[in-house]
């Protein structure tokens, strides 16, 4: 079985008096959604920095299928919050830039990348410029161009956070039916606690000062989703509204009201 | 106590305005007054009123100023005629061919040491200073050391314009290069680009907008360059063209050699920036 594991890290900066994350353990199966939530500056971006491989751990191992993490890989392909897309490539340029570093021959690779886009919803964008996109478009492009690389996990780094509410609404059925269509595990970083609930089959709370793991949640919406039931009636269930506010108390525990 | 305080507003200045109470907010209404061109045009046109005036009064000179009629003349024969053994159009063929060699030149040296200065820290302390030093020197001053290294002839003449261009272009791709966004280069690797592969595919492109800009101020000081480089020991090109007139005080052709120079570096200037818009439709849309 694939894993990723982040085993008993801590994180600290130069420059920084104290570890912005400290002895903290995080595994993902092939087949999990997990979500890392928690107030600013409790190091769950770094975290998923560490998995991405592009922050070194002061302590404790990162490792995937037991190989330990030393820079970045096409294993763990990144969707960061700003698409950080390549504006002078049309969108299916994008998609298939991963296939272009491997020598994949041009016909292949766009038609990889045009199943890609239709998998995004996007199927009629190829030929579209990035600036001629809208935000929501934009970051499923990038989703596209990161399962191009055919990853084992996706790391996504607040991949919603920039998108306004109704967008976003609309983002986390497509980043569910991509988890299922995919089959890559997923580490995701987000601010939304909502979004969380629905996405996450675990959902890891941390907490800052220094950054480490409060509770852990196993909330199985997102397995509803996933066999079949609606997102609107998922939402309306009274066991999410319960489950919304647990998770905000862990979230918010411990901080002065 | 936040209720009255919104009650406490001037609800009927709002009305006064038209709902809008805020008046710089307003769209202003179009004016059909002066534009920036034409108030343009119309000091041109009074420049040369000026200038026809003043020849056609012979207050001063023709071979201190000759009127634009003469120039005018110059141009037309220069341009069928020739002067000091060549045309017009070859004078200036030369002249472009050596500011393009010099381009070619400096590109070909500068991009790879502004990527060097953007992307490593050696490479910032091996070439900023160098660049540093050589920027602020005026061409006329490393010109008689280039001529006693090189000798006078074609290549001396690319060399003093491309050191000129030099600092420009590759000052603008190392502020391109620094200027690539973080994530863009950590997305690149996580899909698996390898270091050689983020400055092909990412850093380049993603500064080409700047090393265009690098280009388009590149032109213009090696252009301005090209008096100086033709200084010595040219049988052609624009500048030549000019000394050869001053020495035998043929006025009206300095000045047509002047006019031609500035049109010349104003269609170089126009046709980059058209450039500009093919290559990277994407600057500024980001």
């Amino acid at each position: 079985m694939p894993h990723l594991v982040l085993d008993k890290i801590s994180i600290h900066y130069d420059g920084q008096p104290a570890p912005a994350v400290e002895h903290v353990s995080i595994g993902v199966d092939k087949d999990d959604f997990v979500v890392l939530v928690g107030r600013s500056g409790c190091g769950k971006t770094s975290l998923l920095n560490v998995a991405a491989g592009l922050v070194a751990p002061a302590r404790g191992t990162a490792s995937i299928n037991g190989q330990p993490i030393t820079g970045p890989g096409s294993d763990r392909a990144v969707v960061f919050q700003s698409d950080a897309l390549f504006p002078w490539l049309t969108a299916r340029e994008n998609v298939a830039f991963a296939l272009r570093l491997r020598g994949v021959r041009p016909a292949e690779r766009a038609r990889r990348a045009d199943e890609l886009l239709a998998l995004v919803k996007l199927g009629d964008a190829g030929d579209k410029r990035i600036w001629e996109l809208s935000g929501g478009m934009r970051q499923r492009v990038g989703l596209a161009r990161a399962l191009a690389a055919e990853p084992e996990f996706l790391l996504l780094d607040e991949p919603l956070g920039a998108l306004d509410a109704l967008t976003r609404e609309r983002m986390q059925t497509t980043l569910l039916d991509l988890w299922t269509a995919s089959h890559a595990g997923v580490l995701m970083v987000t601010h939304g606690i909502e979004e969380a609930l629905v996405l996450a089959t675990r959902i890891v709370v941390l907490a800052p000062g220094p950054g480490r793991v409060v509770r852990t949640f196993e909330p199985g919406f997102s397995r509803r989703y996933a066999s079949g039931e609606a997102i609107r009636a998922i939402k309306a269930d009274p066991a999410f509204a319960a489950a919304r506010g647990e998770l905000t108390d862990a979230i918010f525990e411990g901080e002065a009201a | 106590m936040t209720i009255s305080f919104y009650t406490e507003r001037p609800v009927s200045r709002t009305d006064e305005t038209n709902g809008l109470s805020v008046p710089w907010s307003r769209p202003r209404p179009k004016r059909t007054g002066v534009s920036a061109r034409m108030v343009s045009a119309v000091t041109i046109l009074a420049v040369l009123a000026l200038w026809t005036l003043s020849a056609r009064l012979q207050l001063v000179s023709p071979v201190f100023l000759p009127s634009p009629l003469a120039v005018w003349n110059k141009f037309v024969m220069v341009t069928s005629d020739g002067f000091v053994d060549a045309t017009l159009l070859q004078h200036v063929v030369a002249s472009l061919g050596r500011v393009f060699a010099a381009l070619v030149a400096a590109v070909l040296v500068g991009v790879p040491v502004g990527l060097a200065i953007g992307i490593s820290t050696v490479g910032r302390g091996i070439f900023d200073p160098l660049l540093e030093f050589l920027r602020p020197i005026p061409p006329l001053a490393y010109l008689p050391l280039v001529i006693i290294w090189f000798g006078i002839g074609e290549p001396s003449k690319i060399l003093v314009i491309a050191i000129a261009m030099l600092a420009p272009v590759a000052l603008s791709t190392a502020s391109g290069v620094r200027g690539v966004s973080r994530e863009r280069i950590n997305a690149a690797r996580s899909l698996g680009a390898t270091r050689v592969q983020v400055v092909r595919h990412v850093i380049l492109p993603s500064a080409l907008p700047s090393i265009l800009t690098g280009l388009r101020i590149a032109l213009g000081a090696g252009w301005s360059t090209l008096v100086a480089a033709e200084l010595v020991a040219a049988t052609r090109g624009l500048g030549f063209m000019i000394q050869s007139a001053a020495q035998f005080l043929v006025t009206d052709v300095v000045v047509m050699g002047i006019l031609v120079i500035a049109a010349i570096a104003f269609v170089l200037e126009f046709t980059i920036r058209r450039i500009e818009r093919v290559l990277v439709p994407w600057a500024g849309r980001e």
